[in-house]
């Protein structure tokens, strides 16, 4: 069985509805977590709170882990599994531009909403900011579009390409992912605290 | 006493799960691997061969294909140059080698109508089944006997000797009648001053709607 939808178990007019449900609860958990403060979000960049890190590391290796054993014991299909199209200098251009804007605005576009949503006035001009740039970003369409279309390498994964083993490759993963909360746990009891 | 100790245990809480996460990731790397299955078990695949709906007979196909039954497609899964010879009325012709193109699994990955494979016997048709079972496709069913057994009762029905039932006599009036509904002409057949040519049997055009395939979007 698995993945739900494509495996045809859910039929696919449902994916907007179920779409709306994990999306609040997304927002729920972003804003119970405190990510709809910029000072928390930005903590992870002047070392003073490594909250982001930590769940976004941790996220992704609970799920990587519990999608291969799923995999292993046949409840989930990974090859189903949609894989984003990867836009090599689409995605490095881009990753740089909102990763400057990460560390100047202190959201990402999605905890920025939730931040609106709560009434922060910093994220209202982060959002604004946001629709600013996808004017701009639209009205010159024609200029950026071979950068945003082009070097399209397809669906391709890292294991795919370079032909790893995937159960190491999440192995080396998860000892990475340990490591780094302890540099971060490091780096965190150095600096000076911050009260926000 | 107890209190101390769980607050002991909890001040480890973050090594704890550190810990789970490796050994976790550790179990995928260690765990045994196997080749995985595609389509449907060994039992299952037993328990559909031995199904008595697996086979279907001529007179049934005969009647449905007099009666135009829109309900099931004919696939003979012959040579195109046997096939080109002679075929079943509105028969397909899937070849076993091009069994699963793209362009046949449209007809036998469906579960609008019944698929019926036949062959000259029922050899290259098991074969066709067995393969299109495998792999979990629906409506599945053979030709009892194939196109030989088609011929000797359908085409060419044997008369029964006067010591048959009467039953017998009645089956082979059938069949006769079939017969000349596929196009044999018979010496007793009051058939006027000429004999009409064999009634040509259009290849229907079966549409199948092809499965609507949308990809899965994501995005962040």
């Amino acid at each position: 069985m698995g993945p739900l939808i494509p495996g045809g178990y859910i039929p696919m007019e449902w994916d907007s509805i179920i779409a709306i449900f994990i999306g609040i609860a997304f927002g729920f958990v972003l804003e119970a977590s405190g990510f709809s403060s910029s000072r928390k979000l930005a903590g992870v960049f002047y070392g003073y709170d490594f909250a982001v890190l930590k769940v976004f590391f941790t996220a992704a290796a609970v799920s990587v882990i519990g999608i291969y054993y799923m995999d292993y014991l046949g409840y989930l299909d990974i090859s189903k599994l949609y894989v984003h199209p990867t836009y090599l200098w689409g995605a490095i251009i881009g990753g740089v531009i909102m990763g400057a804007g990460f560390v100047t605005g202190g959201f990402c576009p999605g905890t920025s909403l939730c931040a609106v949503a709560i009434g922060k006035l910093d994220a209202w001009v982060y959002v604004i900011g946001i629709m600013i740039g996808v004017f701009i970003f639209s009205e010159l369409f024609n200029l950026f579009e071979p950068i945003y279309d082009g070097y399209n390498f397809g669906n391709i994964t890292l294991i795919d390409s370079f032909g790893w083993n995937p159960y190491w490759v999440i192995f080396v993963f998860a000892i990475i992912a340990v490591v780094a909360f302890g540099i971060a746990d490091m780096v965190r009891k150095r600096v000076k605290s911050v009260f926000y | 006493m107890d209190k101390k100790k769980t607050v002991k245990f909890l001040s480890y809480r973050y090594q704890i799960l550190a810990a789970t996460l490796i050994i976790l990731a550790a179990g995928l790397v260690l765990l045994p691997k196997y080749e995985k299955q595609e389509g449907i078990r060994s039992k299952q695949l037993l328990s559909h061969a031995i199904s008595p709906e697996r086979y279907i007979s001529t007179d049934d196909i005969s009647h449905k294909l007099i009666s135009q039954d829109p309900s099931f497609i004919l696939v003979d899964v012959r040579d195109e140059e046997s096939y080109n010879n002679y075929s079943l009325p509105n028969a397909i012709n899937i070849p076993l080698s091009k069994l699963l193109d793209e362009d046949s699994l449209t007809y036998l990955n469906q579960d609008q109508f019944d698929v019926v494979f036949y062959s000259n016997d029922t050899f290259h048709a098991d074969q066709a089944w067995m393969l299109c079972d495998r792999l979990g496709f629906k409506n599945l069913h053979v030709l009892q006997g194939g196109l030989n057994t088609w011929y000797s009762t359908i085409i060419n029905p044997s008369k029964p000797s006067e010591a048959m039932p009467e039953s017998d006599f009645k089956l082979y009036a059938t069949r006769k009648a079939a017969s000349m509904y596929f196009g044999v002409a018979y010496p007793d057949q009051n058939l006027g001053a000429e004999l009409p040519s064999a009634p040509s049997t259009p290849k229907k055009v079966i549409t199948v709607e092809k499965k609507k395939k949308r990809k899965a979007e994501g995005g962040c």
